[in-house]
């Protein structure tokens, strides 16, 4: 049996991995990803904890808020999660090409200038070189090396889906190979089209780059993710190799056009920003299909919930991704656009999107993947479940505590004769309920690193049953 | 056509390429075509970069300013847009005139642009002239002895240094000054 035949992941234990994988590059991909993933968190702290002490760290330059607030978010995108993302590719990538990786060499190259890239981030941020421009706040030598690791990333996936011994390429490989590809485009669009645009035409090229960031790099790289881990950790087949077709090619027509819903009654044409709106509008298609075909590949599987992690995380993820595109198309109304905009609500929406639903599909890849890497079991599935319970708690009521204050302060914002400031003092509350929930998701975040780190060290006492 | 597709990866490069051109040219290279208005300065806006390089001394200062703006990060924090919502022109606005809303040409020259998508704080798009310059020292040496309350950190490595306190000052005080809508033309300086 191949995947061929099936159009699904080959199955575990099934005698389709004629090649003997070496996944170095996949494992030193996640861990060093690991490492950011807890130092992007601790920032996040620190900064979650200065909107309410103003003068927490206030007399050091690079530890003030605009300095750290950047470190926080690169850290999390491009330390974390597109590091996370990319050690899973090169996985799964072979996995389902049945051929070893095109070049751990390349790969273990690739690694290493993102680890430059990176520590670069972190030192010019800190320094106050920033760009300004959201998502692309680093300066443009660095730009320029993320686009040479990107090729890189790219030869190597490319090089190995070129000599795979099979002929059908799985969901997975489709939305990986669309992410490289337009990833590509929207970067350089993002970091170096900026250069030579200002204003409104630059803001909406910034737009662009910021949301197809997270629409055509995140969400392909995650939901192939998905489509692999779903049918993989649960031993099932995908529901339907249709509704997958549908829901990659509604996704490549329609995400695109949506940035300018970033300026919704701001400076911007109007007929953009309803372009933007009805596109917006759209995306439940592509959404709407994955989540169904995700849901219907558990059909009777869902006593699994009990004890499969990967599964766990898996299947939270996917509410969270279903509510966080229910979000998106909400927000582009003008009416709703008018309350939320601009407030918390946003910042809870975009967290359950990057932490929520990407971030958890990534974590089950590593907790699946990272002791078959290895050739061995997880260091402890207990810590494993305990950081599904902190991230889901710690998420849960980090984002409801910001869509509940978020919208009453719109609200508030709406009602000019109350003051500014009093909408400021409101949020207290609200902002303390955050930090507490991000400080569970810390702790989840150093369990799951501990985790990954033992079951390497001690990979030799637990061999893995076969 | 989808089936092939499935098959033939140099065939799926193509069509999802093609797919995301489509969009992609339409909303970025499109736009700034059909809309002339995002290019047009507004008669009275002010090109500092290219006064700045002229040896005008306040465009200078205005650039240095606003240098330190983007390099602190102040616009996480703050928009610089007064959007098509009531609310955003009163709260703009000073006493009981609602401030006019915010248009593509005031900002022809901002690179980059300063928009911002977070209101930690107010929005800044008409916040020059609304303070005296002492107010301003004040409150980036310590916002909360003069806004109680202001979750705005301190900034004692600009208010401690004269240059760039006057450089920041004469940024804020700069911004959404193309546009004179105050009756009594009464901004602080
Ligand atoms: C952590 C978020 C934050 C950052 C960063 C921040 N501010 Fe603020 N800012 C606020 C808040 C909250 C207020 C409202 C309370 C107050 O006036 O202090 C405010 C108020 C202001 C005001 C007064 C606006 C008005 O209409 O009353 C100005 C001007 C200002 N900030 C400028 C700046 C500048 C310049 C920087 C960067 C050097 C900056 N802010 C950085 C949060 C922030």
């Amino acid at each position: 049996m191949s995947i061929a035949s099936t159009a699904n992941p080959p199955r575990v234990g099934a005698a389709v991995e004629p090649a003997a994988h070496e996944d170095r590059t996949a494992f030193s991909f996640l861990l060093v990803a690991g490492l950011f993933f807890v130092v992007s968190g601790l920032v996040a702290i620190i900064i979650a904890a200065k909107l309410q002490m103003p003068t927490l760290l206030g007399n050091v330059s690079w530890l003030t808020y605009g300095r750290l607030r950047p470190i926080h978010t690169n850290g999390m995108l491009f330390g974390w999660l597109l590091a996370a993302d990319m050690g899973l590719c090169y996985y799964l990538v072979p996995r389902l090409c049945g051929v070893k990786l095109w070049s751990e060499k390349l790969g273990l190259a690739t690694l290493a200038l993102w680890i430059v890239i990176i520590l670069g981030a972190v030192v010019t941020l800190a320094m106050g070189m920033n760009q300004g421009l959201e998502y692309a706040e680093l300066p443009l030598w660095l730009d320029v090396l993320v686009t040479l690791a990107w090729v890189m990333f790219g030869v190597n996936i490319f090089g190995t889906i070129a000599t795979r011994k099979y002929t059908q390429m799985y969901v997975s490989l489709w939305y990986i190979m669309a992410a490289i590809l337009w990833t590509a485009f929207v970067y350089i669009v993002g970091n170096f089209g900026t250069l030579f645009t200002s204003g409104v035409n630059q803001a909406n090229l910034n737009w662009f780059y910021v949301h197809n960031a997270v629409g055509l790099i995140f969400t392909p790289l995650g939901l192939a993710l998905g489509y692999y881990y779903i049918p993989k950790a649960a031993e099932t087949p995908l529901y339907s190799h249709r509704l997958s077709m549908i829901g990659f090619w509604s996704l490549a027509f329609v995400y695109v056009w949506t940035g300018a819903h970033h300026m919704l009654h701001g400076p911007i044409s109007q007929w953009l920003q309803t372009v933007a709106i009805l596109f917006s509008v759209m995306l439940m298609i592509p959404v709407w299909t994955l989540v169904w075909n995700f849901l219907a590949t558990m059909k009777g599987q869902w006593h699994q919930l009990q004890d499969n992690v990967p599964i766990k995380f898996l299947m939270a993820g996917t509410v969270f991704y279903l509510l966080t595109c229910f979000q998106g198309p909400m927000h582009s109304l003008r009416t709703v656009n008018a309350i939320v905009s601009k407030t918390d609500w946003i910042v809870g929406h975009a967290h359950m999107a990057v932490l929520g639903a990407f971030s958890f599909f990534a974590v089950a890849g590593a907790y699946y993947s990272v002791p078959r890497m290895l050739g061995t079991r997880l260091h402890s599935q207990k810590m494993a479940n305990a950081s599904f319970w902190l991230w889901l708690i710690g998420g849960l009521s980090f984002f409801v505590s910001l869509w509940i204050g978020g919208f009453l302060q719109g609200l508030q914002w709406n009602d000019p004769s109350i003051p500014f400031i009093d909408t400021v003092k409101f949020m207290a509350p609200f902002w303390t309920v955050r930090l507490l929930g991000g400080t569970l998701m810390f702790v989840g975040i150093l369990l799951f690193f501990w985790n990954l780190l033992m079951t390497y060290t001690g990979r030799h006492e637990r061999p893995a049953v076969s | 056509m989808l089936k092939k597709v499935d098959k033939s990866s140099a065939l799926f490069v193509v069509a999802a390429v093609v797919f995301f051109w489509i969009g992609g040219l339409l909303t970025t290279v499109a736009p700034p075509m059909l809309d002339k208005s995002w290019a047009k300065p507004a008669p009275a806006l002010k090109d500092y970069a290219t006064l700045a390089k002229e040896g005008d001394a306040h465009a200078a200062q205005v650039m240095e300013g606003r240098a330190i703006y983007v390099a602190e990060g102040c616009w996480y924090c703050h928009t610089q847009q007064t959007r098509t919502i009531e609310a955003d022109t009163i709260r703009s606005g000073w006493r009981d005139v609602p401030s006019p809303v915010s248009t593509p040409d005031e900002f022809v020259y901002d690179q980059p642009h300063m928009f911002g998508t977070r209101r930690v704080g107010p929005d800044l798009s008409r916040v020059g002239g609304k303070y005296d310059a002492q107010w301003h020292a004040t409150h980036f040496r310590d916002p909360r002895s003069l806004v109680p309350g202001s979750a705005m950190p301190p900034f004692p490595w600009i208010a401690n240094d004269p240059q760039k306190l006057d450089a920041l000052i004469a940024y804020i005080q700069s911004l959404g000054r193309s546009k004179d809508w105050r009756p009594e033309h009464d901004y602080e300086e």
